[in-house]
């Protein structure tokens, strides 16, 4: 599995720890399948702050608007995700709103647990009619995992009736061969340590739903040697706090790091992950801005993938 | 802006007894609370953090547990520091799940009704699912510890979310939940048996029947039970939730945001300072964690380490100081590249709040990474220096 099949699927879910570069991986795998003429959806999960603004220059909102040729960004809120769900079953426009302008129904939906993620799974159901491709920049793992156990669990808790009907179709769409979760992770030891939890979790609480790729972003590539790597040592022990060439050294040391901890996330995730490939996007320059970022992570990643395949 | 008068970090941790950590995940929130919590009991505090899910070395070097909201003392003078007489330090790690079962036990008028609890469907999806609730058990669990007086200071640190404000937003919003006029409108018709029988009158019965319609009678079956059991324990639950959110909003207590020099993270935290003023929450300052220092360097890089160079390259291979001076120029042009952008990003920050929203402090991304008590000491000395 590379990303080019991926693009080729129907639904890609991209998850990740918080500050990992989710958002900008999401987008990439976006733009690499409308590069490919496929019909593509970028999709936001009930965001406050949708982080795609900043790559498209335009808050993404509940209806989705094209930014590129084959390619729209949306922003799903459960309000009106929740609107849709009460629209498609009732049919009347005047009773959808006596519904949902009555006080204590929104109070209550508001409150009730779960109502959230299974309307706005529905809606994800009806989007992937609607594209051939729907990428999700879902929330940060710890509730990607709640999110996705959902349907799980209604079908468990509800034995018939709409909740359970749903609960069905976002299973099957979860379940589905065209469907994909993507883990972004950092060269990091705590990001990795919660890439892997998070694909334990998921395995149990969400067994149907393939992890076929596991994206390590930021990932600095072994080009010391052994040789500069101990000259680096001595040069920092040879030197005080004062000597004018510490923050060369600094910098020298913090590249270092950044290696080692890149060797260690790659071999703790290729012996953690079974069945999973994992493709590496390199430190990328953000001084350019988001949307040079995402085109060239964009390029990275189908690189990594031409390279492994 | 003059800060000169803003209490610091070492101020609140000495005044207040109760400091709540708040930000967005991935950016060290949990070090930070630690750290304060550390620093304050060498000061002769008696400290509890309270912490949700920290990552596993951390909690090992704080000597954790991972499951089971088991009060862990940590041996202070074991790790080799000495507090000032009478310091102690208490962790205690949140398992939601447990923590609200346990709750249900505890508050449930009888066996039975807890049993029963613990059974419905809609309580399973509640207790299992996160959003909301770990921040809702966070505040119960705060709420015990605060009653039981056996500290000085709490350190709270919030779950990591996408948006900061959930930790306010979602425990009262399950609060909401147990909203008298919502359960007395919805149980009306359930104890009339008359829900999908006969028309009820009134508005609200027809929008009853409609959302039974939407959502299926398995879903608000499940709910009017769920209600009704819970009927008898809802002043309870109101009752604690109040006294929680009135500990928080007191001025025994400071909210500290802490965030890292990104983007994403620096707009969670202007939005959060901006939230809290609107809700008259009392501020204690931000902390900028993870940022980057190295200052410009004005010569080459052979020119700068002449002098320790020669003796230092000795027996290594040719080419060897060659190579690494040339990566050390362009790793210090990549590290000089991202402090530059993190300056810009927290002059702005630094900008937009005002001085009422308490301390701006910038802890140094340390070398290595902060999971045991030697880097939280060095956290701490960055975080509590006079300058």
């Amino acid at each position: 599995m590379n990303v080019v099949d991926l693009v080729y699927g129907k639904l890609v879910l991209v998850t990740g720890k918080g500050g990992v570069g989710k958002t900008t991986v999401a987008a990439a795998i976006a733009q690499l399948a409308a590069a490919q003429g496929r019909k593509t959806l970028l999709a936001e999960f009930d965001n406050q702050h949708p982080s795609t603004t900043a790559i498209y220059g335009q808050a993404p909102e509940y209806e989705a608007r094209s930014v590129a040729p084959d390619l729209s960004i949306s922003n799903l809120d459960w309000i009106n995700a929740l609107a849709e769900w009460v629209e498609r079953v009732v049919g009347i426009r005047r009773i959808v709103r006596m519904i949902l302008q009555n006080r204590m129904v929104q109070r209550f939906l508001d409150a009730t647990p779960g109502s959230r993620e299974v309307v706005l799974l529905s809606k994800l159901v009806w989007l992937c009619d609607e594209y051939d491709l729907v990428v999700v920049d879902l929330p940060a793992s710890g509730h990607a995992v709640s999110v996705l156990q959902i349907p799980w669990m209604v079908m468990r808790l509800f034995a018939t009736g709409p909740i359970h009907q749903r609960g069905q179709e976002a299973m099957a769409l979860l379940g589905d061969p065209g469907t994909s979760l993507v883990m972004v992770s950092l060269p990091e030891e705590m990001v990795v340590n919660e890439t892997l939890e998070t694909w334990e979790k998921l395995r149990e609480q969400a067994p149907n739903l393939r992890i076929p790729l596991v994206v390590l972003n930021q990932s600095a590539r072994p080009t010391l040697d052994e040789g500069e790597k101990l000259l680096l040592e001595r040069l920092s022990d040879a030197v005080d706090a004062e000597h004018p060439g510490v923050d060369l050294l600094r910098a020298g040391r913090w590249e270092a790091v950044l290696e080692e901890s890149t060797a260690q996330a790659l071999e703790r995730l290729s012996a953690g992950l079974d069945g999973v490939r994992l493709l590496e996007v390199p430190r990328l320059s953000r001084e350019h801005g988001p949307g040079r970022l995402v085109r060239q992570v964009s390029a990275a990643l189908a690189r990594s993938s031409w390279a492994d395949a | 802006m003059n800060r000169a008068a803003i209490p610091g970090p070492p101020e609140l941790l000495t005044t207040r007894s109760l400091v709540v950590c708040v930000g967005s995940g991935g950016v060290g929130k949990t070090s930070v609370a630690a750290t304060m919590a550390l620093w304050a009991a060498q000061q002769g505090r008696r400290v509890m953090v309270l912490t949700i899910d920290p990552a596993r070395r951390l909690g090992n070097a704080l000597g954790l547990k991972k499951f089971g909201n088991e009060e862990t003392r940590i041996d202070l003078e074991g790790l080799g520091l000495d507090p000032v007489e009478g310091g102690e330090l208490w962790a205690l790690m949140l398992d939601t799940r447990s923590a609200f079962d346990n709750l249900i036990r505890r508050m449930a008028p009888d066996k039975d009704t807890a049993e029963r609890i613990l059974a419905n469907s809609i309580y399973r999806v509640m207790s299992s699912t996160f959003a909301g609730t770990q921040e809702y058990m966070a505040g119960e669990m705060l709420h015990d510890l605060a009653l039981s007086e056996r500290f000085d200071l709490i350190v709270l640190d919030t779950p990591p979310v996408k948006n900061a404000l959930d930790f306010l937003e979602a425990s009262s919003r399950l609060t909401r939940f147990f909203d008298p006029g919502i359960i007395k409108w919805f149980l009306t018709p359930y104890d009339e048996r008359k829900v999908f029988g006969r028309l009820v009158a009134g508005t609200s019965a027809v929008v009853f029947r409609l959302l039974g319609f939407v959502f299926g009678r398995d879903f608000l079956e499940g709910l009017s039970e769920f209600l009704l059991l819970f009927t008898e324990m809802v002043d309870g639950f109101r009752e604690r939730h109040e006294e929680v959110m009135g500990l928080l909003s007191s001025r025994e207590s400071a909210f500290v945001t802490v965030c890292a020099p990104s983007v994403p993270s620096l707009e969670v935290a202007d939005f959060f300072a901006r939230e809290l003023r609107a809700r008259k929450l009392p501020r204690g300052g931000t902390v900028i964690n993870q940022v980057h220092r190295c200052e410009d360097v004005s010569m080459e890089p052979d020119t700068l380490l002449a002098d320790v160079l020669s003796e230092q390259v000795q027996g290594l291979p040719t080419g060897t100081q060659v190579r690494l001076m040339a990566r050390l120029g362009s790793a210090h042009g990549r590290l000089r590249e991202v402090v530059r952008r993190e300056r810009q990003l927290i002059d702005d920050l630094a900008a937009k709040l005002d001085a009422a929203g308490g301390f701006l402090v910038e802890l140094p991304r340390l070398e290595g990474e902060v999971h045991d008590l030697q880097a939280l000491v060095a956290l701490g000395e960055h975080l509590f220096e006079e300058d």
